[in-house]
């Protein structure tokens, strides 16, 4: 017997422990909604309320415990009355309760929903109680039926998906490192552009000489054939001839 | 752009250069010239290191000009004549040539103290530019150069002796015959390149001359 | 404008430093890329703007220290009057957070008889080489896809006497500007990722390339 009591009285204790908990972040987040309301972010709001959605879990669990003793079992009696201001019960409650008078114990030791509650779950509880148990079992099939087909359209997208991307990165390939590599050393070094049989710089010099020649041809024609007054400055150059006073100097 | 001719003005006895360059400019006045800002051409040296070039175990040398008158242009000349007209940057391509870097001496270096230039007023009168230019080699007045321009034309045959006529009232008889650089092409279309190596060759004399005694002042 | 003012807004701000990303794509993805690039870049609605360019790499040596100094005359098969005498430093990789690959630019237009005139400086040719391609620009960014060609004959670019030397194209992503602007490596790299996967531009380290030749 005492080890029962025992075990209710601890029972209580963390069970106000877990209510104490809720109304506390229920306090935050009605502060946060009043005082932050123009800077509160979304997220936070929802961190809130997964805080109170894990603690109620928590008191639910604890109400499931098997160690627990059948609480619908004991009874709450109240058993003086009193229209005297009781400051043990003020402070128990911060201030929320001034007195335990026949005003307020009727609402506190409620033990059926609200009135209005009541009405709304009525037509609910009707409704159910009227439906023969094959009919039940007969929307639950098909209810069933209904989301393993949607699950299977979800999984044929997901496969088709996965097969374009496969698809996409076997492509045939685009660019190739090797030829990046190739070509960036042919225009830092030269590799590739130099014939291997001639002499590097015997080649050089020799095609610096053509290289003159064919550019004075250019120009012998490039002249003729422009005769005219040209604006630009740069295109306008004449080719330092052998005739040219400076070669004597 | 017309054809340019460049003369050297001689500074007389017992005269300041400045006193020779005040009375062309108010002879210039006189024809009727106005003032159209001032003008500059200037020109750097640089020689090759022989030891550093391997290929070319003579000295080379380059003159970098500018002039005024086309201000994005630079134009180097070789000692050849070689004329190579350029952007500005190239300036900073011959600065990767006269750098010395990672072990490695300079390909070429700038001459010391071997700066020219003429500087001075311009002036326009009808289809003619005239310049009056003193010439200073590292700060030094060395003489006198006279530009003349005749815009409509591009040819110098074709304008020299009007060309003449005004030279010869400035600069005296030297103007006789047309600048010695311009002896080879008569016929062929002027170019900018054209008055670069007539300043240059009044440089090059100018500089020869400064081993002989300055112009009397 | 005054001429004086002129040189000094040249000299001000040389825009000598070029950001780049480099990379490659194959013959079968040229129409592709060319038609990606179309859509991306400012000169959507023209047809897009070829060249055919012809290279010369001349170097200068030095008795002290064998690496050449490289100076590149290009001149335009197409436009013939126009030449440019053009340097290129050492591509430096930077750190990790860089987005772009850095180098020193010089690219200077010039008369047509620049290869003569730095021969008379003292250069020497060291090989030459066709190159075809596209380019393209958006903002202050050029795009260009290059085919490289090896000539047979010396001086001699015409279409029978020059060889591919690679089948894929180079791709190029730069911005030539003044130093220090590095912000620009950002819009770059933006510009990069919408390339993928038919092109990675990359900071492909030149050094690990060099010294692979050697």
């Amino acid at each position: 017997m005492q080890k029962e009591e025992k075990q209710l009285e601890h029972t209580l204790e963390s069970l106000i422990q877990r209510v104490q908990d809720i109304k506390n972040s229920i306090a935050n987040l009605l502060v946060k909604l009043e005082n932050e309301y123009n800077i509160l972010q979304w997220p936070s709001v929802l961190d809130n309320f997964a805080l109170l959605s894990g603690q109620l879990n928590t008191l639910g669990k604890l109400l499931r415990n098997e160690k627990v003793p059948p609480l619908r079992n004991s009874i709450l009696l109240p058993i003086a009355l009193s229209g005297d201001r009781d400051p043990e019960l003020e402070k128990v409650t911060e201030r929320r309760v001034i007195a335990f008078n026949a005003d307020v114990v009727p609402h506190y030791l409620r033990t059926k929903p609200e009135p209005e509650v009541e009405e709304r779950l009525q037509p609910v509880l009707n409704r159910a109680s009227s439906l023969t148990p094959e009919a039940a079992q007969k929307q639950i099939n098909a209810m069933n039926k209904m989301t393993s087909n949607i699950v299977d359209i979800i999984k044929s997208h997901q496969e088709t998906m996965e097969k374009e991307a496969n698809q996409k990165s076997s492509l045939s390939q685009t660019s190739s490192q090797a030829d990046t590599n190739t070509l960036l050393s042919a225009v830092l070094t030269g590799k590739g552009f130099k014939s291997s049989g001639m002499r590097r710089t015997d080649m050089a010099q020799q095609q610096s000489n053509m290289q003159a020649q064919q550019q004075a041809a250019q120009q012998k024609q490039q002249g003729n054939a422009h005769g005219k007054v040209q604006s630009s400055i740069k295109t306008n150059i004449k080719q330092g001839s052998s005739t040219h006073p400076y070669q004597r100097n | 752009m017309g054809v340019v001719c460049v003369f050297a003005c001689p500074v007389p006895e017992g005269k300041s250069g400045q006193q020779v360059v005040d009375g062309l400019q108010k002879q210039v006045e006189m024809m009727g010239a106005t003032k159209s800002g001032n003008f500059l051409v200037d020109c750097e040296t640089y020689q090759s290191n022989p030891q550093n070039v391997t290929q070319t175990p003579q000295q080379c040398v380059v003159n970098i000009l500018h002039n005024s008158e086309h201000p994005a242009s630079c134009f180097s000349v070789t000692e050849s004549g070689q004329i190579l007209v350029s952007d500005l940057l190239f300036e900073d391509l011959m600065s990767k040539l006269t750098m010395a870097k990672a072990g490695r001496e300079s390909f070429y270096s700038q001459r010391k103290g071997f700066k020219i230039e003429s500087r001075g007023q311009r002036y326009e009168v009808g289809d003619f530019i005239i310049k009056i230019g003193s010439v200073s080699l590292a700060s030094n007045f060395r003489g006198i150069l006279i530009e003349v321009e005749y815009c409509p034309c591009v040819i110098l045959n074709e304008c020299w002796n009007m060309m003449k006529e005004l030279l010869q009232s400035m600069v005296g008889n030297s103007a006789e015959t047309p600048p010695p650089v311009l002896k080879h092409k008569p016929d062929t279309v002027y170019t900018p390149s054209d008055t670069i190596l007539q300043y240059l060759d009044h440089f090059n004399n100018f500089r020869k001359a400064v081993s002989a005694p300055p112009p009397s002042r | 404008m005054d001429p004086s003012m002129v040189q000094q807004t040249f000299k001000a701000a040389p825009l000598t430093t070029e950001f780049f990303l480099q990379g490659s794509v194959m013959e079968n993805s040229l129409e592709t890329l060319v038609n990606r690039l179309k859509g991306l870049c400012d000169n959507a609605d023209y047809q897009q703007e070829s060249f055919q360019d012809h290279e010369m790499v001349f170097h200068i040596k030095n008795t002290s220290v064998p690496t050449p100094l490289v100076f590149r005359v290009r001149h335009s098969l197409v436009q013939t009057e126009c030449w440019s005498l053009r340097y290129l430093g050492h591509a430096e990789v930077g750190d990790k957070n860089r987005p772009t690959l850095v180098r020193s630019y010089i690219d200077c237009p010039t008369s047509e008889n620049v290869a003569q005139f730095i021969g008379e400086l003292g250069f020497r040719m060291d090989h030459e080489f066709v190159v075809k391609g596209f380019y393209f620009h958006k903002g202050r960014m050029k795009i260009t896809v290059s085919k490289f060609y090896k000539m047979n004959q010396p001086g001699n670019t015409t279409n029978d006497t020059i060889e591919t030397v690679c089948p894929s194209y180079l791709v190029e992503l730069s911005v030539v500007t003044s130093s220090g602007q590095e912000a620009v490596g950002d819009d770059m790299k933006n510009f990069a990722e919408q390339l993928k996967p038919l092109v990675t531009l990359e900071k492909t380290d030149h050094r690990k390339i060099q010294l692979a030749q050697t």
